[in-house]
């Protein structure tokens, strides 16, 4: 009887399964179209194996579960299709489906014991039931296919006991053929491998690309925003079909694994965002419906079941609360942590595109900065001839006085409005002159970079901010550019690019090391030995993959850096970052004294920033807490300055000098 | 951003200067060497511009001339190029920290005294004595005129060639510029005075020689007053049009502003407002220079708060703020304020004992920063932490004296407990705080309040210390700062007793305190005659007493210095308090529900007597000694400072050596002297610890 039914009930799985495949294709091309090339396909098994399994693998445990249960799945199947779909009862091959259900089985066996009292980044329901459903479906494979290779009695075939395998089959079936064509949690498998074939950002994968990086990563950090055309119809995306199609593919691989939800500070300071919703929450856009069926954890505060909506229906606000949007810091902590590769950040920069361009809603002070922006050149508001202000005493080279050219252009960013930051710019104009550095300024020339304006969606503001920079920056000459802004640094380095500007970019903190490595700077060790810690700004880390250089030049200075749990690219935020500072969503707790907590469990009496950003909401951690020093002010206090030319007279030694 | 406008940069002339922020031209009585910029004055110009301040003017009446004397206030000699290489060495100092620095330089006229030294013959345009120095002096001829003139440039020359930035010729105070602008001074009928070209022409003249001699693009201002406040003298809208004058010849960079004239005593305390005046008094005065002249104005009076200058200067009533005594209070102003410190600042709260030791001949000091000015000396304005061992402090007293030790074994990074018998801290600055305009005082302990707070020490208030208390905290040093009580025992005859009913007198403490309600009719003798005696007077006048003062000493407050009596005699006489000197109290005695006192004549030995209700007597203060001797056997120093040590501030030796607890003692409780005694003791003393 199952020689008969076997057949059937898998060439019936494929074609319901893939009848809901042509469907969720259907779905996915709903976003905004760019042509279907197939082909691509085929650099999926490379993309998965050596790209997506490297981010798996930062946690081994269910790097190994997946391999045993997919690897298993997917031999098991391909097997069983020839076997018993064509009827090549071959004993070898029977051998090895019973082997690749075995191996199922035991990733099964894994998966469900990591079921048991589920971690709160998991999410429930039909993610529960697929525990089970690999059971089903490798133990049914496994017990059907005994026969192959002569070991089961053959009474498998007959009677109850056939009737009751068969329907365990068939719920394994369901599961994983059916199920991955409608959308069950199999779904990811099908929609993570075209979403890997078809990503948006294919230098992710490109271990060849000029800045690709192997430390935590294949390929390279793909962290510029894409420009918006600012002559389209709509700006920004306005209801899902408003996303790229390749944008909703990658909302629908997501397995709802919760590492996203784990490592975003806005989530855990109480925000009301969870990165792993709002993909859910698109995948319901993109789909039609309700969120009631999502079985995760919600957005603090704001009650699961409650919002709804379709693929030609806005997402704000009755399907995604504006202030979820908000409250991200684009830190990308969730796309770093990504193991389906989906951007967070680009979507919620879309949707802020809709918002900020389209409706002019953009929250608290965000209004305010992009308004000074437009009437300033800065988001302060601030008489942009007064950006030199600061410096008035260190008589400051102008590029403008430098036809011939200068090594380096010091970019100060907005930071040159901050009194705080002021002083690190102080300390970084020290350690130029005592390295020697032939270096100059834009002054009243240079403006915002814009990266507060592209953030919080005003592609428009940042697009006339980047053209004016880059006008202004090709009128001078100079070798590259170097700031202690992160975010300057992104945005000039990373984002320019796309509108004619290519420049190299140094942050500080590289510069600095570079000073230290060609011994044009020295530093006498500290008086007092001291526990400092290191907090990687995202922009320099995660965005730009500057790690070691913050760490090379502590390490000069003769200290011994206590790392903080989350550090390297798993640093968290400050919460300074994408406008969410100036969006203010309110939360529970306050992302910096998170930071600040992270910071005291190493003890450390100091902690050394390397962003302006950064610097100032920790700073903003009521005191008893560790001072804040940047790496230059660091530096800078312990700078050996080079003996100048005239010896300090003191007027002791005056009187030999007099005229008699 | 937090004060735009205090940072925004100006320029002055050719020069840029950082922020608008200056330390005006005052005499610092330090240039002992002859006139020459000794060490010390290089340095606590430097810490000012190490704290950021943006343009320093050094010298107040740098003399020009040799016949202007230089002496009194140790001013800078600029008449001679020996001061050249000393400028050099100033400007670098200044310069190395982005400041700026200019000087004031002055023929002083009849503005000095002509008894030492050379035996100057003083100058005038027309002879007439100046009352405030008492100073006579003859009338100035032509030939003098013209070499005085030649000298203006020379002097000019001289800073230039030094490096500094630029120079102000000061034509305020009554110098003799504007001797010759003052129709007050000025009666002659030649072509030095009269009509009002003819007063201006000294200054024209030295205005034209100075340019004449440094060039267009050296910076060259002058400091003017707003108005004489003299019915003959010059007035606000002269002054408009004295400035509008020079400031058309296009050969002014800037204007510096004072109001009031100073021949006198009253106008001169207006030239340094004390704490009686409110907030920047005179600022319309500079306000309506400004409306006249194109070039920059700089105001000082009386400015002392960042938030106060940022007003002034969001306002536009002036270019640049003067925050000179506030500097004196804390050169770090500015850096504190960069480093969002603001509440860390040392406010200058208008006690005026810089200007009135300077008024003395001695030493400009600041009666709470015991940093200032003794930069060379190596008392830090910023306390290094320790990098030995970290000691257990305990202090007793929270007057200034202990105070100051606490924070700044604080600031070394030790375990600081402060003991203090009353339920705040202060000590005598709280007493001091409660006269009638007294109250700003008051911001000494506010500070210490902040810092101390800031700094984690515990203090324990109504707690009078006992040898058991300090025992049970093991200490490693002891320092008593624990004061002492008023000295009414002295004299048995005053009638004073421990017991309230039976004393027939009261002290300055009981009254000011609050301890005793104030008679009707009430006798104050005061032996010291200092601020406490007239703050006594004062209070009681004000809560409606009828008041006399007496002294054995030649007038109540005496030994006030210039800036401050007059705005205690504005007060008292206006409040008909009678002021009487040269009678000693003899005896104290009840006479029915009234009590005479009775007093000697010091110089005829003739007897008066007084019937009142109320005696208060200020005999200054007894220090409490018996907490001293219950520790000092114990101590392992028994209780002695090592002098040498001390005067040298450096390290005290037995901090090096072991056993029991190192035992100091300081202000009040070792022997009366004054607030800033007790905080300059405690800082040498501290600093090492």
């Amino acid at each position: 009887m199952l020689q008969t039914l076997l057949p059937i009930l898998i060439f019936a799985a494929l074609a319901v399964g893939a009848a809901g495949a042509v469907r969720r294709i259907r779905l996915w091309r709903q976003g905004q179209r760019t042509p279907m090339r197939w082909y691509r396909l085929v650099l999926m098994p490379k993309r998965y194996l050596n790209d997506l399994h490297h981010v798996v693998a930062r946690d081994k445990a269910i790097a190994h579960t997946h391999v045993a249960t997919a690897g298993g799945f997917v031999a098991a199947m391909a097997l069983a299709l020839v076997v018993h779909g064509f009827g090549w009862r071959n004993p070898i091959l029977g051998g090895l489906l019973l082997a690749a259900s075995l191996c199922m089985f035991i990733g099964a066996l894994a998966v469900n014991r990591r079921r048991i009292d589920p971690s709160a980044k998991l999410s429930k329901g039909p993610w529960q039931r697929l525990s089970k459903s690999l059971l089903a479906y490798s133990v049914g494979m496994f017990l059907v296919s005994l026969p192959l290779v002569g070991v089961a009695p053959t009474l498998l075939g007959g009677g109850v006991l056939a009737i009751v395998l068969s329907a365990v089959l068939v719920w394994g079936l369901l599961e994983m053929v059916v199920g991955m064509g409608w959308g069950g949690p199999m779904k990811h498998a099908f929609a993570g491998s075209f979403h890997l074939a078809f990503h948006r950002r294919p230098e992710r994968f490109d271990d060849n690309h000029a800045d690709a990086v192997h430390d935590v990563h294949r390929g390279s950090r793909s962290t510029a925003l894409f420009p918006l055309d600012l002559t389209a119809k709509t700006l920004g995306v306005e209801k899902p079909a408003d996303f790229q199609w390749e944008q909703l593919l990658g909302f629908d691989a997501c397995v709802q694994c919760g590492r996203c939800q784990n490592v975003c500070p806005a989530y855990a300071a109480g925000q009301p965002l969870n990165p792993k919703k709002l993909i859910q929450d698109m995948v319901v856009g993109m789909a039609g419906g309700n969120d009631a069926r999502y079985a995760g954890s919600g957005y603090p505060g704001i009650e699961v079941g409650k919002h709804h909506g379709g693929p030609n229906a806005p997402i704000v606000p009755q399907l995604v609360e504006a202030q979820t949007l908000w409250a991200c810091t684009t830190c990308r902590a969730c796309v770093e942590e990504c193991p389906m590769m989906i951007e967070h950040v680009d979507a919620i920069v879309d949707m802020r595109r809709f918002i900020t361009l389209e409706k002019g809603e953009t929250p608290e002070k965000g209004a305010a900065a992009i308004d000074n922006l437009i009437a300033t050149d800065n988001p302060g508001g601030l008489d942009n001839a007064s950006r030199l202000d600061w410096a008035a005493d260190l008589e400051m080279p102008r590029i403008q006085d430098r036809p011939e050219g200068v090594d380096v252009l010091l970019w100060l960013g907005d930071g040159a409005f901050d009194m705080r930051n002021q002083r690190t710019l102080r300390a970084l104009v020290k350690i130029l002159r005592a390295g020697g550095v032939d270096f100059a300024v834009l002054g009243d020339e240079e403006r915002d970079s814009g990266d507060v304006a592209r953030r919080l969606g005003d592609e428009a503001t940042f697009q006339r901010l980047a053209e004016r920079n880059i006008a202004t920056l090709s009128r001078y000459r100079f070798a590259r550019i170097v700031t202690a802004d992160p975010h300057s640094f992104h945005v000039l380095g990373r984002e320019y690019g796309a509108f004619g500007g290519d420049y190299r970019v140094l942050h500080h903190s590289t510069f600095i090391a570079e000073l230290f490595d060609g011994g044009r700077i020295s530093v006498e060790a500290p008086a007092q030995a001291e526990t400092v810690t290191y907090h990687d700004p995202c922009y320099l880390g995660r965005y730009n993959g500057e790690f070691a250089a913050p760490r090379q030049v502590l390490a000069a200075l003769g200290l011994e850096v206590a790392e903080m749990e989350r550090s390297g690219y798993r640093s968290r935020c400050c919460g300074g970052g994408g406008g969410a500072a100036l969006s203010d969503v309110p939360g529970k707790a306050r992302i910096p004294d998170m930071r600040m907590e992270d910071v005291r469990e190493t003890g450390a009496t100091t902690v050394a920033v390397a962003c302006p950003q950064c610097t100032a909401m920790l700073e903003g951690v009521v005191e008893p807490r560790p001072r804040i020093l940047d790496i230059a002010e660091m530096v800078a206090a312990a700078l050996v300055e080079p003996a100048t030319a005239s010896t300090t007279r003191t007027s002791t030694e005056a009187p030999e000098e007099v005229p008699a | 951003m937090a004060h735009e406008a205090l940072f925004k940069p100006i320029q002055i002339g050719k020069l840029t200067i950082r922020n608008r922020v200056v330390s005006t031209a005052h005499a610092e009585v330090h240039a002992t060497d002859g006139g020459m910029t000794t060490d010390r004055y290089v340095r606590y110009y430097e810490e000012k511009s190490k704290g950021g301040c943006g343009l320093c003017i050094c010298g107040g009446s740098s003399p020009v001339s040799i016949d202007s004397p230089q002496q009194w206030w140790s001013s800078v000699n600029v008449s001679t190029d020996r001061i050249i290489p000393y400028f050099q060495n100033l400007a670098d100092a200044v310069h190395k920290h982005g400041g700026k620095i200019m000087i004031q330089i002055t023929h002083m006229g009849r503005r000095s005294r002509w008894d030492g030294h050379n035996w100057s013959t003083l100058l005038s345009p027309s002879g007439i004595r100046e009352p405030v120095h008492r100073a006579t002096c003859k009338t100035i001829e032509e030939e003098e005129i013209w070499r005085i003139i030649g000298d203006f440039a020379q002097g000019a020359r001289r800073v230039k060639e030094g490096g500094l930035d630029g120079c102000e010729l000061s034509a305020v105070h009554q110098h003799l510029i504007d001797q010759f602008w003052s129709p007050r001074v000025n009666k002659r009928t030649d072509q030095w005075g009269g009509s009002f070209e003819n007063r201006m022409r000294f200054g024209m003249e030295v205005l034209k020689a100075v340019r004449a001699e440094v060039g267009d693009d050296f910076c060259v201002g002058m400091r003017i007053c707003g108005d004489e406040f003299h019915p003959d003298g010059l007035s606000h809208d002269d002054m408009k049009q004295i400035a509008a004058y020079y400031d058309a010849t296009g050969m002014v960079d800037f204007f510096g502003v004072i109001g009031s004239g100073c021949d006198t005593h009253d106008t001169l305390a207006n030239v340094i407002p004390n704490m009686s005046y409110p907030p920047e008094p005179f600022l319309h005065l500079a306000a309506g220079i400004k409306e006249v002249v194109s070039v920059p104005v700089i105001h000082a009076q009386n400015i002392k708060d960042p938030t106060q200058a940022e007003r002034i200067l969001e306002g536009g009533y002036v270019d640049l703020v003067g925050m000179t005594r506030a500097h004196i209070a804390d050169p770090h102003i500015i850096a504190k304020i960069k480093a969002g410190q603001t509440d860390q600042i040392r406010q200058c709260v208008g006690a005026n004992y810089c200007i009135d030791r300077q008024y003395q001949g001695l030493d400009v000091l600041c009666i709470q920063n015991a940093a200032t000015s003794r930069e060379y000396m190596g008392l830090p304005h910023i306390i290094e932490k320790s990098t030995g061992p970290t000691r257990k402090v305990v202090v007793v007293g929270g007057g200034p004296g202990g105070m100051e030790a606490a924070r700044v074994a604080a600031e070394r990074g030790h375990d600081v407990t402060l003991f203090e018998a009353e339920p705040q801290l202060g000590g005598q600055i709280t007493l001091a705080a409660k006269a009638p305009q007294r109250d700003q005082i008051a911001g000494i302990t506010r500070w210490y309040e902040m810092e101390l707070a800031r700094l984690g020490v515990e203090i324990k208030l109504e707690s009078r210390a006992d040898d058991a208390m300090i025992r049970d905290l093991q200490p490693d040093v002891v320092v008593l700062a624990n004061g002492g009580h008023p000295f009414l025992e002295q004299v048995p005859e005053w009638g004073y007793s421990d017991n309230p009913d039976e004393s027939l007198v009261v002290s300055s403490w009981d009254i000011l305190g609050g301890k005793v309600e104030p008679g009707k009719n009430v006798l104050v003798y005061d032996t010291m005659c200092e601020f406490s005696g007239m703050s006594t007077a004062d209070y009681l006048a004000s809560k409606g007493a009828t008041v006399e003062i007496v002294t054995d000493d030649t007038k109540p407050g005496v030994a006030i210095g210039g800036t401050t009596f007059p705005t205690y005699y504005r007060s008292l006489y206006q409040q008909s308090v009678v002021m009487t000197g040269d009678l000693g109290l003899h005896k104290v005695y009840r006479e029915g529900d009234k009590l005479v006192a009775l007093f000697e004549n010091e110089y005829t030995g003739e007897h008066e007597e007084r019937v009142v209700d109320q005696v208060v007597i200020e005999n200054g203060v007894r220090p409490d000694e018996s907490l001293y001797y219950a520790l000092k056997e114990r101590s392992r120093n028994k209780g002695q400072i090592d002098l040498e040590a001390l005067y040298a501030a450096t390290a005290q030796p037995t901090l090096a050596e072991s056993g029991e607890f190192a035992l100091f003692r300081l202000g009040d409780c070792v022997a009366q002297r004054n607030t800033h005694a007790a905080i300059y003791d405690a800082l040498r003393l501290c600093k090492d610890l």
